[in-house]
């Protein structure tokens, strides 16, 4: 463990672990990429100026296209929330920081380096060109070949990685860290549409990060899932868009809490019905996962599921009309301010009103089956989610003081209002008018002309106001008024209650609201033992042995001092990153030959720099993964947090829970693949590839080994160093056992079957690959789990764990979850 | 809304540009209406309830720095679900409204005996091929008899198009590996004003390589006879288009 740094060190803002710190990362590059995906817009609107006029060529165009609706969804949009989200989310619930504060800072990391290989894949032939939505097959290398292609998916990929991290932390750090007496409806409506925001971001990036990496196969090791006939093309849409409708909520519901935060703070009245606006957010989040076939109306889903499809879909609207109808009425007898926070977010809920409507016509199927790919589809999604993000903007003007401790100047907020509210409807308005115009397409209907040109006027005057934005906070920043520590007149959530900006800590004592208000307090800290929970009246209680302090007494560090800088979450991004470049250029610069046996199999490298950088990116990997593992690094578990409904679970398990809750959908989302495909191929047509009795014994060999982790567990528990080393070593060997059979298998089914991930002997090609593909993914499960037994067992051999088993049975925990997706895969490739 | 409803009970068919239109048409006065009351209703009470520097009344309760947050109860949530009420009214009954018609869109009008004149339409990398049912194709152009109607079954040879006539407000997925069935019709009353021969523009709805804005195509209707007699001629024949369609693969970037 390292100090932190002064904020004016370039080596600060490497090494933080802060919340605050990593909260104003995320603001800032966020901020960068709208600039970059602004200026994509922009060629595109000047592209639009004239049906005729070239100025990209069709490629460069559809480049634009894609990159701009990734960039603005995954990087500008979730990233921009996500900022306020560290940095507000602690305070507001009380807590000192994130539940794991190194994580918070690999989430940033990755989530900076995935937008650099986006950015570097302009300059590896072209990127992507396939739109956001990256239809199958367009989005194989036969149709869009290029390197950079290759490295806009695995850009997203690592952009992925990241948010699952944050994910986890966020809900492990919302259920386990609030402060005394905030029961989980006490909580501040931003926190309330954020916990729904990362509880949605839970499932839907899982499914994401499952098409990414089938996507991935594709493109660098050659499968062919989405070229497939059998249905490789629908396969992607309800993929992508089991993630994608959610999707829009994420990005939404971000904006949604500043919103609610903002009318409340800027008309001095409390929220109107707040029990059912929290049941209408829950309710959303859980609908949200019930309606992705309406993108998809003009496929060949039958009729009863689009009818069931259109219902929900017309049922999500409805808690919706209730936000909004509350929002409204919040404002009535309230003292409304006219600040440029208020503006803002004022602004986004007229937006957000247009964009729900012309939603209403998208839900009614017949309108739909008109409105599939135009222009008014493009209309109502930006005024969906930027008119949503709108409101962002309000919460970057609401939270600027707290964040600076500087006032920004009002003046020029208004101005900034008023040039983005005319420049925003100019170019989304007139959207509607010329809806007729197919999406993404340059060569449009002359009749449609003076439409597009006031579109390029309004998006030139939206771009233009975002200047005087980055004007005004810079001078602000250097110059502005002092703020104070609260510079509105009726906030009310506790980031108000500290000085601007908040200290390291952010607490004087403890915060607890266990008097029904906030109140700091100081507890007892007797030598030798953990802190004593305070009474009413701030003295010590004497029955400070409660199941709380128990609870902290489990942690042998309980007296350290927090630890807040780890340069390692970067360099492992760093690592990650050089890797997935290098993966980026793999399949263009290795061939390999499959001969008659393995040593007649040839590899010819074309291009070595690819395959240096994949080698030096994975070492590096590996190498930062165990000086992470190795670093002291001590984040406190919140000492008397409220963790409805988690209670009983320590912080580091609840986390866990949270990760292999996403790794099942990932897992689900490969075996609904498989199940989806081969019911497309037709079901009884597919006889195994493999043989059974092999995989049976591994079955039996994964098993076991799940036992003997249990047996490691118990002799970590036992103090018997010998038999922690014995069991954990067996559990290594068996996974080694099990990976042998597997590398047996493979070249059994490659040179003697003649099955390899795109060539199948014995059936369909797709065949092929599904198994490899699947049974591959649980394989690097396996290897990962193994990487991680050898580093324990080198610890173990050390000395450690002895006295804190916990990294033992967290290690257990997902070991079983590999052996039980095993028993799922086995009959799938192996029986039937 | 009830007019529609005796219409499909009738033996008069409507094209699917004119489910379209009406169905448009009531979703649009509803939404601008609902839209400006509710809009309306928002700036008039925002600017009602401005501050405008004068003391707080009494009944003003302003909320302070570390409250536990609560909602507000009263006249105001009875308000919010009488709203909400409302306007789930709204929408559920325009989709009930909706969902009659797309039973009927789904289905197609009732044909006459001699059957439909089914037309497969494959696309490509970029442009649009159909074939007859006589084993004729054409590339580009689809010629079509007025009067009747014609079903086509749509698919993609390589990624995933979307064939789509705006004006006939027909639209349909071309997914390879998958066929999908859409139906249209036009009136001979249409080509005569057309002057004999009535013309709608093909687009490709979804993003499918760097030809994707150029690749269009046509759908040109004839009176009954006149395509009669050209379809016999085309027996065993193909591609004898006559119109320049962009040549498979081509790109026209």
């Amino acid at each position: 463990m390292s100090e932190l740094p002064p904020t004016t060190s370039v080596k600060r803002w490497l090494v933080t672990t802060n919340h605050k710190d990593i909260g104003i990362l995320y603001t800032i590059t966020a901020l960068f990429f709208l600039l970059f995906g602004g200026v994509l817009a922009l060629l595109i609107r000047v592209q639009l100026w004239d049906p005729a006029s070239q100025v990209l060529s069709g490629l460069a165009y559809n480049e634009a296209v894609t990159a701009h609706g990734l960039i603005m969804v995954f990087w500008f949009l979730s990233p921009f929330g996500f900022g306020f989200a560290n940095y507000f989310v602690p305070l507001q619930i009380g807590a000192d920081d994130l539940a794991f504060p190194r994580l918070n800072a690999l989430s940033y990391w990755m989530y900076l380096f995935s937008g650099v290989l986006l950015g570097i894949s302009f300059f590896q032939g072209g990127t992507l060109s396939a739109g956001w939505t990256m239809y199958a097959p367009l989005n194989v290398p036969m149709y869009t070949p290029s390197i950079g292609s290759t490295g806009a998916v695995l850009a997203l990929f690592m952009f992925v990685v990241g948010v699952t991290a944050s994910t986890v932390n966020f809900l492990t750090s919302i259920h386990h860290s609030r402060a005394e007496g905030m029961g989980i409806m006490d909580m501040p409506m931003f926190t309330w549409s954020m916990l729904a925001t990362v509880w949605m971001m839970l499932f839907a990036f899982a499914a994401l990060l499952a098409v990414g990496l089938i996507l991935a196969a594709d493109r660098v090791l050659g499968s062919v899932y989405f070229s497939a006939t059998e249905g490789g093309s629908l396969l992607w849409g309800h993929l992508f868009w089991f993630f994608g409708h959610p999707e829009v909520y994420i990005v939404f519901f971000p904006a949604l809490g500043v919103m609610l935060e903002l009318f409340q703070t800027f008309s001095g009245r409390r929220l109107v019905g707040r029990k059912w606006v929290i049941i209408s957010i829950c309710l959303i989040s859980v609908q949200s996962f019930l309606v992705w076939m309406h993108h998809m109306f003009l496929t060949t889903i039958n009729l009863e599921i689009k009818t069931l499809m259109m219902a929900t879909t017309i049922g999500i609207s409805l808690p919706f009309d209730l936000l909004v109808f509350s929002l409204i009425y919040t404002l009535i007898k309230g003292r409304i301010q006219f600040t440029t926070p208020f503006l803002f977010a004022f602004g986004a809920l007229l937006l957000f009103i247009v964009g729900g409507i012309t939603g209403v016509f998208l839900g009614a199927i017949v309108l739909d089956y008109e409105f599939r790919g135009t222009y008014w589809v493009v209309a109502h999604f930006h005024y969906v989610m930027f008119g949503g993000a709108t409101a962002l903007f309000g919460g970057a003007y609401y939270w600027f003081p707290k964040m600076t401790g500087k006032m920004y100047d009002e003046f020029l907020g208004k101005v900034h209002f008023v040039l983005f509210f005319l420049g925003f409807n100019a170019v989304y308005f007139s959207m509607f008018l010329a809806w007729e115009t197919p999406r993404r397409v340059f060569e449009y209907n002359p009749a449609f002309q003076s439409m597009h040109q006031v579109g390029t006027v309004g998006a030139f005057v939206l771009g233009f106001s975002f200047f005087i934005m980055f004007y005004n906070f810079a001078k602000s920043y250097v110059s502005g008024p002092e703020a104070g520590d609260n510079p509105w007149d009726y906030s009310r959530t506790a980031e108000w209650a500290v000085s601007s900006p908040p200290p390291l800590e952010n607490w004087p004592n403890r915060p607890s609201y266990a008097s029904g208000k906030l109140e700091f307090v100081k507890d007892y800290v007797p030598d030798g033992g953990p802190a004593v929970k305070a009474d009413e009246n701030g003295n010590a209680a004497t029955d400070g042995g409660d199941s709380h302090a128990d609870h902290i007494r489990s942690y042998p560090y309980w007296d350290k001092h927090p630890s807040h800088a780890s340069i390692w979450p970067f360099a492992l991004s760093l690592a990650t990153g050089i890797m997935l470049l290098g993966l980026s250029g793999f399949n263009d610069a290795i061939e390999f030959t499959i001969g008659e046996t393995l040593a007649t199999t040839s590899v010819t490298v074309a291009n070595p720099v690819y395959l240096v950088l994949t080698v030096l990116g994975l070492l590096a990997l590996i190498w930062t993964g165990v000086k992470w593992g190795l670093e002291d690094f001590y984040a406190p578990p919140s000492e008397f947090g409220e963790r409805w409904p988690f209670e009983g679970v320590e912080k580091v398990k609840l986390g866990m829970w949270f990760f292999l809750a996403s790794d099942v959908i990932v897992f689900g989302a490969f075996i609904s693949a498989a199940v989806f495909i081969r019911y497309n191929a037709g079901w009884m047509t597919w006889e195994p590839l493999t043989e059974s009795l092999p995989g049976l014994i591994n079955t039996f060999v994964l098993l076991t080994s799940s036992f003997t982790v249990i047996l490691a567990l118990v002799a970590a528990h036992r103090n018997s160093r010998q038999g922690l080393l014995a069991s954990l070593g067996t559990t290594i060997l068996l996974g080694f056992t099990f990976l042998g059979i597997k590398m047996w298998e493979w070249h059994h089914e490659v040179f003697d079957r003649g099955v390899t991930l795109s060539q199948n002997a014995h059936g369909e090609p797709i065949q092929a690959s599904v198994y490899y593909v699947t049974t591959g993914l649980h394989g690097v499960h396996v290897v990962g789990g193994l990487l991680i037994a050898m580093f324990l067992f080198y610890r173990a051999y050390q000395g450690h764990y002895l006295d804190d088993e916990r990294p033992i049975e967290y290690f257990g925990l997902y070991w079983h979850f590999v052996d039980i997706v095993w028993v799922f895969i086995f009959p799938l490739f192996y029986l039937f | 809304m009830i007019d529609s409803l005796i219409l499909q009970q009738g033996s008069d068919w409507r094209a699917q540009a004119e489910v379209f239109d009406e169905i448009f048409f009531v979703f649009l006065a509803l939404g601008t209406l609902v839209g400006t009351i509710v809009v309306s209703y928002t700036l008039w009470n925002v600017y009602k309830y401005r501050d405008d520097g004068s003391e707080p009344k009494d009944s003003f309760d302003a909320p302070v720095v570390g409250e536990l947050p609560t909602g507000q109860g009263g006249p105001k949530a009875k308000k919010l679900f009488l709203s909400f009420g409302l306007s789930a009214i709204v929408v559920i009954s325009l989709v009930v409204y909706a969902y009659g018609l797309l039973l009927y869109v789904e289905e197609g009008p009732e044909t006459d005996e001699e059957g439909d004149i089914e037309i497969l339409v494959e696309g490509y990398q970029f442009g649009w091929e159909y074939e007859y049912p006589n084993g004729h194709t054409e590339t580009g152009e689809m010629i079509v008899p007025a009067d009747q109607r014609i079903d086509i079954q749509v698919t993609s040879r390589d990624v995933w198009h979307n064939f789509g006539s705006s004006e006939l407000r027909i639209k349909s997925d071309a997914i390879p590996g998958d066929t999908n069935s859409n139906w249209f019709s036009v009136s001979s009353e249409e080509v005569e004003a057309q002057g004999g021969e009535a013309t709608f523009l093909v687009e490709c709805f979804e993003l499918c390589g760097s030809g994707h804005s150029a690749m269009k195509g046509q759908i040109t209707v004839i009176p009954e006879d006149e395509w009669e007699e050209w379809y016999e001629d085309t027996e065993g024949e193909s591609n004898s288009s006559r119109i320049d369609a962009p040549a498979p693969g081509g790109v026209s970037a």
